[in-house]
């Protein structure tokens, strides 16, 4: 048997075929030790003397991934020019490169390209990567086959030039939205989200986290609201990492949702939740399907709860209790279910019994003479809030839509949720049994949906003024005037 | 600037102290900025009398409202020293004073203040404070050893 053996041969290309596209076929490449060469055998032949080759043996040159959509935005330049640049990030040492039109975050190093139409194109000065598209023969496409606006197909080879030395690369197109569509189609409509806006108040280790699984799952528009900045102290919990800290979380976390979602809408506002912005917080809030609110103080979830109410918009609000031993949500539906004012007036310790993960909030409930410790959780224990928080405002932007996933809406009928993560001392929950040992009692790690009946005489969402008034057996008509003070305002 | 539903509120709530024995306190509406506050004088059990002075804030009853004792003037620790010298203080329940140098009493803070809660429940806590003030100037002690930390109930 030897290399020009057409049998072999052939059976040599299907092998690499094979192992190009890592599929099983009927042959397989092997090292043979006493030919010292590499031979293809029937697959399940016995090779004493010879090393297996896998596909990530054979995978030797690095990988290029550009982007279909951008491609055909540019071919009319490209067919009138003969060619066009791009820029790509390189990865690990450039054995990934990337086309910078796929994502929003860059890679530390880049590379700059050029595709052309041209075999014989002469690369500028400068550019390392050179892309040739050619008509194709009329076989099979694969993924580095580019189908161009007319339908005409295209085979693509690219490599790097290292002086005289062209270094093959591997192409692949990426159609990015067809194929997240994809990936979600299975549980989820692919375009029913597509218009929905979700409103995000408070991109911390739960907000944002709450944000990026929404864009997942195909959101398309999202209004962001926050005005710190990433600490080095936020990037353990926070899905920003050390490589963002300084920048606005509003921005960390779109860049993070463009790079799950590149087709969505997002806007920014670094500003503060309080009443000098409430004009402009309510406007962002009457955009929006869904408001998600993740922050911590209870005047800025308040301020939240009084413009939802009013703009008749449903507010998921989560959030940690202290070290995060657990947390809970409240869903508001408003007019129709408890809001967060009727919770915080019917319960206020629950209400009361937040995360300390900020010098921000430990300011808001400390005297200056008696600092309150930052007590952050783990982000291990925020996340099932924060994956919680998402699910229930999925639910509520699918509500009018026909979802597979509305059989849900019998299990998240309660209006407030409460998770633990441990049993913590000094707590009504110290006393819970071991998960492993309890079936019917509470525990640790798992769900409870509770009812909270809404307050009628709610200050925000009942007619707390009225029956006020009758408690009081005055007639809001007809009042008396106030005093009125002509001197000093005191 | 106001809504309707604001103002209701405050006349409601003047109404309220009038009936319910806080009588001494009133809402007030200042027509030349059509500002409005709350305050008159509090009498403790040893029958001293402070001025008590609530700025309405054009938020409320979403805003927490700040209360602030205007007479004695200054309001002096037992050592003597202005009250307001303190600042936020937990010893002495007190929050950021006044530009004016006033004390501000710690009623609710803004991290548990909501809005069912009413003027007359804001007056009854000052009440509460000054009986605690008055032990800190006989013992010497801070107020807190008087008056554990204001709990939430309205």
């Amino acid at each position: 048997m030897s290399t020009s053996d057409p049998q072999q041969q052939q059976m040599i290309r299907e092998a690499m075929k094979s192992i190009a596209e890592r599929r099983p076929g009927r042959t397989k490449l092997v090292y043979d030790k006493t030919k010292r060469t590499i031979v293809a055998v029937a697959e399940g032949a016995q090779a004493p003397r010879a090393l297996n080759i896998t596909a990530d043996d054979a995978d030797m040159f690095a990988a290029l991934t550009l982007s279909t959509a951008w491609l055909r935005d540019h071919w009319d330049n490209l067919t009138r020019d003969g060619h066009t640049p791009l820029s790509l990030s390189s990865w690990d040492d450039g054995d990934a490169l990337t086309h910078a039109a796929l994502g929003v975050i860059p890679a530390a190093s880049s590379a700059t390209g050029c595709i052309t139409l041209d075999p014989a194109f002469q690369l500028p000065q400068g550019t390392a990567i050179a892309i040739v598209l050619q008509p194709g023969d009329g076989e099979k496409p694969d993924a580095a086959t580019f189908t161009c606006p007319d339908g005409t197909a295209y085979r693509t080879t690219a490599w790097r030039q290292d002086g005289n030395t062209r270094l093959p690369l591997d192409v692949c197109f990426a159609d990015v939205q067809p194929e997240l569509a994809t990936r979600r189609s299975g549980i989820l409509e692919t375009t029913v989200l597509k218009d929905k806006t979700v409103v995000v108040i408070g991109l911390g280790t739960g907000g944002g986290h709450a944000a990026i699984e929404l864009a997942k799952c195909g959101v398309g528009k999202f209004i962001l609201i926050d005005r710190d900045r990433l600490s080095v102290g936020n990037v353990v919990r926070h899905p920003g990492g050390i490589s963002q800290v300084g920048r606005f979380k509003v921005n960390v976390i779109r860049d993070l949702i463009l790079e799950k979602n590149p087709d969505a809408k997002v806007s920014t506002h670094p500003v503060a939740v309080d009443y000098d912005n409430q004009g402009d917080i309510r406007e962002l809030i009457n955009q929006a399907d869904v408001v998600v609110c993740g922050t911590d103080s209870r005047p800025s979830k308040l301020l939240v709860n009084q413009l939802c109410v009013e703009a008749g918009v449903v507010a998921v609000y989560g959030g940690a209790f202290r070290r995060a031993y657990g947390g809970q949500i409240l869903r508001v539906r408003p007019k129709d279910s408890a809001c967060h004012q009727c919770f915080v007036a019917a319960m206020p310790d629950k209400a009361s019994d937040v995360e300390v993960s900020t010098a921000a909030d430990a300011e808001g409930i400390a005297y200056s003479d008696q600092p309150v410790a930052i007590e952050p959780g783990l982000s291990l224990d925020v996340l099932p809030i924060a994956n919680m928080v998402a699910k229930l405002a999925l639910l509520e932007l699918l509500a009018d839509r026909d979802s597979s996933l509305n059989i849900l809406k019998r299990d998240f009928a309660a209006p407030w949720y409460l998770w633990l993560n441990r049993p913590e001392p000094g707590t009504e929950y110290a006393s819970w049994p071991p998960l492993s040992e309890s079936i019917d009692e509470m525990t640790i790690h798992r769900w409870y949906g509770i009812e909270l009946p809404r307050d009628e005489e709610c200050s925000v969402c009942g007619n707390f003024l009225a029956a006020l008034a009758e408690n009081y057996g005055l007639n809001v008509d007809s009042l008396p005037n106030l005093p009125v003070s002509q001197g000093k305002d005191r | 600037m106001w809504s309707s539903e604001q103002r209701q509120r405050l006349a409601v709530e003047h109404q309220i102290l009038q009936r319910e024995g806080f009588d001494q306190f009133s809402v007030y509406h200042h027509p030349s900025g059509d500002t409005y506050s709350a305050s008159g004088i509090a009498s403790s059990s040893s029958g001293r009398r402070y001025h008590l002075y609530i700025p309405i804030p054009p938020q409320y009853p979403f805003q927490r409202p700040p209360l602030y004792v205007t007479d004695p003037d200054p309001l002096r620790l037992f050592n003597g020293s202005p009250v307001s010298s303190l600042g936020v203080s937990h010893a002495m329940h007190t929050l950021t004073p006044h530009g004016a140098g006033w004390p501000q009493i710690c009623h609710w803070r803004d991290a548990r203040w909501h809005s069912n809660i009413l003027l007359q429940k804001v007056f009854l806590k000052a009440h509460i404070w000054l009986e605690a003030y008055e032990q800190h100037l006989a013992t010497g002690r801070s107020l807190a050893d008087f008056v554990p930390t204001m709990a939430e109930t309205a």
